[in-house]
């Protein structure tokens, strides 16, 4: 198969971009390491000296033109795992429209909700971290940056998906998106739990494109939903989204938010904290109670 | 001791730290370990994009600090010895031990948090990511413009704090003066005719050039009559013309003596008078012309002496009589029905005082100009003398350092520096 070489090459490519990462990294080491040196001395003399002055600025902006290199061959990294996964999504849908199912995909009738669910989390886990330049600004769809007005999610994409269940509730669930018509500007989704095995037809208002970045709360905070800010949040264990308060967003890349669900059957309306990972908090747009 | 310690020194020891892979990124030290032919898997790619991703956190976040310490480094150089710099190295020194707390704690809770190497169901759907590279700007530009605000800022209140120079005084003179046209506002123009009579002698011009075009028609017949229609029409003319000055109008007399007359005269004695001469002019001008004519030619064969001192008589009498307003007719009375000429009086009023009170403004301003122009030599004069000030501070310090007396002469040199600067500084402020 095509699309197997394809990737079998862009894991060779991967491999050799990581050996020259680590060249990078050696080559700059030794530079940092004189830094080091330098300020130590610098530090135990207690004084500063022109040529001091002079060598450490020479230090710095030697070691800054490393460290562009380094997040240059860095991102170039990143963007062939992304590539090589964007090929294997590519071959996941097409696996799945034609209803054939490899080995390494298991057909999905039949996983337990128990995998479904390691599943969904590790594909929050592995949402790429969103690292800009110096003075750069995130994008939309990086953590709570909500996408242009304009956007349109592709196939395959994750969205959370206002849908009316058996009963004739709304309910927001975690969906698939299988196509986008321009015509009518509307969305064929899937259920993600096809448990369910629906196929919903949906205007774009009821659709929610999930983030394709995590913000980084150590350079982007302003990117993170805020303390007590009003949210749609996957309810864990569950493919629903319910409303819920931001309670504290996360420190780290790796942390998930910490969320108060809405909840009538606690005293104070809401659950008790509970951990959501950035992949599956979207912005909630109607205020009105249910 | 922290006073001591140069700008940047501990940051750069911090950042260096992520850097160990060994430990922190076990999947990608084991990567780089394996020979081509091992390859990579494709259920490894998770684990080594989190990997990947925190080393460049780490780099790009190094990138970061050395930019800010090289800027600390330039700053410093500029305006070397200023203490705020030391203190701003200080801040970032404290900034960046923190930001290491927190990568500490990340890079451990990651240990914890990262998947296991062996996780292999790695179907997760990843978006594509196909803008890392081109949502990516240069670095540098952002610097700029932040800087660049608060010149800005200056550059638009310096023209309300400069100095005052001799340009602006000479266009505050050059306002002073009376505009050339000033004169003109003040003009009141002749009185036209009134637009009754210039209407009527319109309304003729148009039914001359009527009738000429239809004489031209049966010119060939009427000769005769049609110079005649010409003569007919310039009478017309010359009579709405001398139609407006009422004394000449047909009659000699003022128009009190008509007045008069007419309340003495009316019943009998006009009347008769009056049948038998139109049918008789009438008859004379052969029925040609119109009936306006008549009294006109009438009125000119008329010539009565003292209609004029008779008019100014008769005023005087009734005004005694006391069936007259003294000051009802002249002046006034006449201007009181003449709106425009009001209204042209009110704004030439209001014209004239706005330009009096401009006037004055402008004369405060230029006063106050040289007057500011004056405490402008002033305050050049103390900066002179303050670097003369510091100019013998800095010999006498000097001397002091070389552990020697300054000399008579040093001293003498700072007084005199000292006492003129007071000097000057007693002008600016009384």
């Amino acid at each position: 198969m095509s699309a197997d070489t394809k990737i079998a090459e862009l894991l060779t490519e991967l491999h050799q971009l990581i050996r020259q990462t680590q060249e990078e990294r050696s080559r700059s080491e030794h530079n940092l390491l004189n830094i080091q040196k330098t300020h130590e001395r610098m530090q135990t003399e207690n004084k500063t000296s022109p040529y001091y002055r002079t060598k450490l600025r020479g230090l710095y902006t030697t070691a800054k033109a490393d460290a562009e290199a380094e997040c240059s061959i860095l991102r170039h990294s990143l963007d062939k795992i992304a590539e090589i996964k964007s090929l294997l999504e590519e071959r996941r849908i097409a696996a799945k429209m034609s209803g054939i199912y490899n080995e390494n995909d298991p057909p999905r009738k039949t996983m337990r909700r128990g995998v479904l669910m390691t599943l969904l989390q590790q594909s929050a886990m592995t949402l790429p971290l969103w690292i800009g330049k110096p003075g750069d600004s995130p994008p939309p769809l990086c953590g709570a940056t909500p996408a242009s007005s304009d956007y349109v999610a592709k196939q395959g994409d994750k969205v959370a998906a206002r849908v009316k269940a058996m009963d004739g509730d709304e309910q927001w669930i975690l969906a698939e998106v299988v196509s986008y018509s321009h015509s009518t500007n509307k969305y064929e989704v899937d259920d993600i739990d096809e448990e369910g095995k629906e196929r919903h037809t949906l205007s774009r208002r009821r659709i929610i494109p999930l983030p394709q970045w995590k913000a980084n709360p150590e350079t982007d905070p302003e990117a993170l939903f805020s303390k007590e800010q009003l949210v749609l949040a996957l309810y864990p264990q569950t493919t629903c989204f319910y409303r819920a308060l931001i309670h504290t967003p996360p420190h780290r890349p790796q942390d998930d938010y910490s969320v108060l669900f809405e909840d009538t059957s606690y005293a104070d309306g809401y659950s008790p904290p509970l951990n959501v990972a950035q992949r599956y908090v979207v912005a909630c747009k109607e205020n009105k109670k249910k | 001791m922290m006073s001591e310690l140069k700008d940047c020194p501990p940051l750069k020891y911090y950042d260096f730290k992520p850097v160990e892979h060994v430990k922190v990124c076990p999947r990608y030290t084991a990567v780089l370990g394996r020979s081509e032919d091992d390859g990579i898997g494709i259920e490894e790619l998770d684990t080594l994009q989190l990997e990947l991703e925190t080393l460049l956190s780490s780099a790009s976040r190094r990138l970061r600090a050395l930019e800010e310490q090289r800027q600390i480094l330039t700053d410093w150089q500029d305006k070397k010895g200023d203490k705020r710099f030391l203190n701003l190295g200080k801040g970032t020194d404290l900034s960046a031990s923190s930001r290491l707390k927190l990568k500490k704690q990340k890079l451990d809770g990651k240990g914890s948090h990262g998947p296991g190497p062996g996780r292999p169901k790695s179907k997760n759907i990843q978006p594509k990511l196909p803008e890392y590279e081109t949502s990516e700007e240069p670095q540098d530009p952002p610097r700029n413009p932040k800087n660049d605000a608060p010149n800005r800022f200056w550059a638009s209140v310096e023209p309300y704090c400069a100095d005052i120079t001799n340009e602006e005084i000479r266009v505050l003179e050059e306002l002073l003066k009376p505009p050339d046209d000033e004169a003109e506002y003040y003009k009141i123009p002749a009185l036209g005719k009134h637009y009754s009579q210039r209407w009527a002698q319109e309304d003729l011009l148009e039914e001359q050039r009527e009738g000429a075009r239809a004489n031209d028609k049966k010119k060939s017949l009427m000769g005769p009559l049609s110079e005649l229609d010409a003569k007919d029409v310039d009478a017309l003319l010359k009579k709405s013309e001398s139609q407006h000055d009422p004394p000449e109008d047909g009659c000699p007399f003022g128009p009190l003596t008509q007045r008069l007359l007419q309340a003495l005269v009316e019943e009998n004695i006009i009347s008769p008078m009056e049948d038998s001469p139109i049918p008789d002019i009438c008859g004379k001008d052969g029925g040609n012309d119109g009936a306006g004519t008549s009294p006109r030619s009438q009125g000119k064969s008329f010539s009565v002496p003292h209609t004029r001192s008779l008019e100014a008589r008769i005023k005087e009498e009734l005004i005694s009589q006391g069936l007259l307003d003294s000051e009802e007719r002249p002046g006034a009375g006449g201007d009181s029905e003449d709106e425009i000429l009001a209204e042209l009086h009110k704004r030439q009023a209001e014209l004239k005082a706005l330009s009096a009170h401009n006037r004055s403004r402008k004369q405060e301003l230029l006063r106050l100009a040289k007057e500011e122009m004056r405490k402008q030599e002033l305050r050049q004069r103390v900066r002179v003398s303050d670097n003369e000030v510091m100019e013998g501070f800095r010999r006498i310090m000097a001397a002091r350092q070389k552990k020697r007396t300054p000399t008579k002469k040093e001293k003498d040199q700072a007084w005199k520096a000292l006492k003129e600067r007071e000097g000057i500084l007693k002008l600016l402020d009384g």
